[in-house]
């Protein structure tokens, strides 16, 4: 398998899903994000790469109102989904994080059963009417998640007691199992092992068909393998974004450039 | 220089080595020292409270036949002094025994009489009136012994004390050692110590906890209710929801200033408040000096820093990861902490919760400044009201009252207090451990 090959994907969609304008964020006096402006497009997994303390995975927790949990953080800016800006006051971040869903970088299972980790965000927004309805909802998300093999013979065993890889894609089904529209994911793979890294990588891939992925990413070959779209993140600033075939093969900046090919970050 | 650190022995110690591997051996040695102090102190301790206070759960019985004639109850009843009647029968049937047996000829009435605590009476006029059919019948009473011949049992009183005192006899004391031969005196068990109530200064065979451990009863419900609800609402409130701020911080601080308060001090300040200014304004009994209540919101002030330390350190413990997993599904703020941060942080909120009630009920301090110690002969409580409300005393307390009295017999069943606190205290901190490695859960 060829780690550096560039799919040649054609964007499914041009639909702007999310757009960022002049995001800045502080924590307390650090100015951690710096004059953010992104699209980001329906349909479409989108790629978040940067050395280590870059920012992106703040502005990722940004997309979701995540940081609202940290005292410190403070945004600045615009980020409209569906041309909403979701940092309206008439916004509840609640309601916006089942829309936007987030797969955390450690899998972070609840320490209950499979069933109950994936039952607990549909059950919390009242999608299904019945113990059918909502037993569907789990088989369709662990489905999704591609875990439902694996897993549909012990429902009722703890989810903390599956193996890393396993948790992960368990905390994807919990992700998507909200009908979430856009989802979130900070360094998905980075506790996984390279079996479990290409199973999460091959779900992101179907993923796309009905959500908005974005994926922060340390590694460049995985940014390469799934997405579509790019950005670069350094120092705070967005450096480059495009497609990902053009920032690996000819990034317009000397930045981007000196980090895919090793030499900074 | 790198030759000399290439070619070093590994078999030859340096003396940086030696000083290093001699000093870790003295720190053991100190450690190990330690421990063993603690265990020899605590070996010393159990071995004297149970020495000192074992025998109070035995008590000295006399076995008395009393034929119980309509005409002499009659001319008890009628007379003012009715006990002491009662009184005359049972020496009066207990002398006809031994003379049976031949005992106690050259012994006076007086003393005879002296044999049976001064409680005897009431007991078989309660008799009379519960069973009026038994009359005419003779009954077998097992009647407590005065508590100088029970001391005689127990080793506490000799023959030397008794030449000297003015409350038992040498006649006495050969008299009870034949009766012990004939098996009409022997020690038992004595459940009345542990529920029964408490008696005058003048009869301590017949003293027991039982409104003392009603009154700690009461109070641990109050704490319990009080300390554990308003000390875990407070602490996932400061933990959760506050603001890092300066003025949480300033709270933060005094919680845990409020636990370092002699206890004392929260008495003074619930004689103030609750007794002396909500009592009058309130005018329920409840708010009242010797009230339960006042005594358990005491406690429950007293033990809410302990409540609210241990509840925001297990919150603490739930890793951060939990609530972004409940917060990313879209939960809120209040359903991530009652669905996954709650019960991950239970079993140390339910630990320190024990805690705290296990140090309330060995608190002596503050509830004497409440009143909660009752001059003496307490009753148990009838009512809730009275429960809650009533005249109380609670073990500790009470257990401070009968050391202080004169008769060494009191003395010892203040030992015996102790070993019953402690039984409590053990049982609490036992549950606790059990339900922490019980619900603890992993992830």
């Amino acid at each position: 398998m060829n780690d550096m090959r560039i799919v040649e994907r054609d964007l499914d969609s041009t639909d702007i899903k999310i757009a960022a304008r002049d995001v800045q964020v502080y924590y307390g006096e650090n100015h951690a994000i710096k004059d953010v402006s992104v699209d980001i497009l329906h349909k479409t997994v989108t790629a978040f790469i940067g050395p280590s303390g870059c920012g992106k995975s703040t502005f990722l927790r940004c997309i979701n109102r995540m940081n609202d949990t940290i005292d410190v953080a403070r945004m600045e800016g615009k980020i409209e989904i569906d041309g909403t800006d979701i940092y309206d006051r008439t916004v509840d971040p609640v309601q916006l994080r089942a829309k936007v869903g987030m797969v955390f970088q450690k899998p972070n299972p609840f320490p209950k059963s499979i069933y109950d980790n994936v039952a607990y965000g549909p059950k919390i927004h009242g999608l299904s009417k019945s113990k059918a309805e909502l037993d569907e909802i789990v088989e369709k998300a662990l489905r999704r998640g591609a875990i439902w093999d694996e897993v549909k013979d012990r429902l009722d065993a703890p989810g903390t007691g599956l193996s890393g890889g396993q948790q992960q894609r368990l905390c994807i089904a919990r992700a998507v199992a909200t009908e979430p529209e856009v989802l979130l994911m900070d360094e998905p793979c980075s506790a996984l092992d390279p079996i479990a890294t290409a199973q999460v990588e091959e779900l992101i891939d179907e993923l796309r068909e009905n959500y908005s992925v974005v994926i922060v990413t340390h590694s460049m070959q995985q940014a390469a393998r799934v997405s579509q779209r790019t950005a670069f993140f350094h120092l705070g600033n967005l450096v480059e974004y495009g497609e990902t075939g053009q920032i690996f093969t000819n990034p317009e900046d000397p930045r981007t450039e000196s980090y895919i090919t090793g030499r900074i970050g | 220089m790198t030759d000399a650190a290439s070619h070093t022995s590994l078999t030859a110690q340096s003396d940086l080595v030696k000083r290093r591997n001699a000093a870790e051996k003295r720190f053991r040695a100190y450690g190990l020292t330690a421990i063993m102090i603690g265990l020899a102190m605590l070996v010393f301790l159990v071995v004297t409270i149970v020495g000192s206070g074992w025998n109070a759960f035995f008590q000295t019985r006399i076995t008395v036949q009393v034929e119980l004639v309509q005409d002499e109850i009659d001319a008890a009843e009628a007379g003012f002094l009715k006990t002491a009647a009662y009184r005359g029968i049972i020496s009066a049937n207990l002398r006809e025994q031994l003379t049976a047996l031949g005992l106690g000829t050259d012994v006076s009435d007086d003393d005879i009489e002296g044999l049976i605590s001064r409680r005897a009476p009431a007991a078989l006029r309660d008799f009379v009136r519960d069973n009026p059919d038994r009359i005419g019948d003779t009954v077998e009473f097992d009647f407590l012994a005065q508590s100088f011949i029970d001391g005689y049992f127990k080793n506490r009183v000799t023959r030397d004390i008794a030449e000297r005192s003015r409350n038992v006899s040498v006649a006495q004391l050969d008299l009870i050692d034949q009766m012990r031969d004939a098996g009409l005196a022997s020690k038992a068990f004595n459940l009345d110590f542990i529920t029964g109530n408490d008696a005058s200064e003048s009869s301590p065979e017949a003293a027991g906890y039982g409104p003392a451990i009603l009154g700690s009863l009461a109070m641990m419900i109050v704490v319990a209710v009080l300390a554990i609800s308003i000390g875990v609402a407070a602490s996932i409130f400061l933990e959760e929801f506050a603001p890092q701020n300066r003025l949480t911080d300033l709270i933060e601080v005094n919680i845990s200033n409020l636990a370092a308060v002699p206890s004392i001090v929260f008495g003074i300040l619930g004689l103030a408040v609750f007794i002396n200014y909500l009592g009058p304004l309130s005018g329920t009994d409840w708010l009242k000096n010797n009230s339960a209540f006042v005594g358990g919101l005491v406690l429950s002030l007293m033990t809410l820093p302990t409540i609210i330390i241990a509840t925001r350190a297990s919150l603490k413990a739930v890793p951060q990861s939990i609530r972004d997993a409940a917060l990313g599904v879209g939960a809120s703020k209040m359903q991530t902490v009652f669905h996954h941060v709650l019960p991950l942080a239970a079993p140390g909120i339910l630990t320190g919760s024990i805690i705290g009630l296990a140090q309330a009920l060995g608190e002596s301090a503050p509830l004497l400044l409440v009143g909660l110690v009752l001059a003496q002969g307490a009753a148990a409580p009838e009512t809730v009201s009275d429960f809650f409300g009533g005249p109380n005393t609670a073990m500790p307390a009470q257990i401070y009252q009968w050391s202080t009295r004169a008769d060494p017999a009191f003395y010892e069943r203040a030992w015996g207090g102790i070993i019953i606190l402690l039984i409590f205290l053990v049982t609490m901190n036992t549950l606790a451990v059990i339900l922490r490695r019980r619900f603890e859960r992993r992830w």
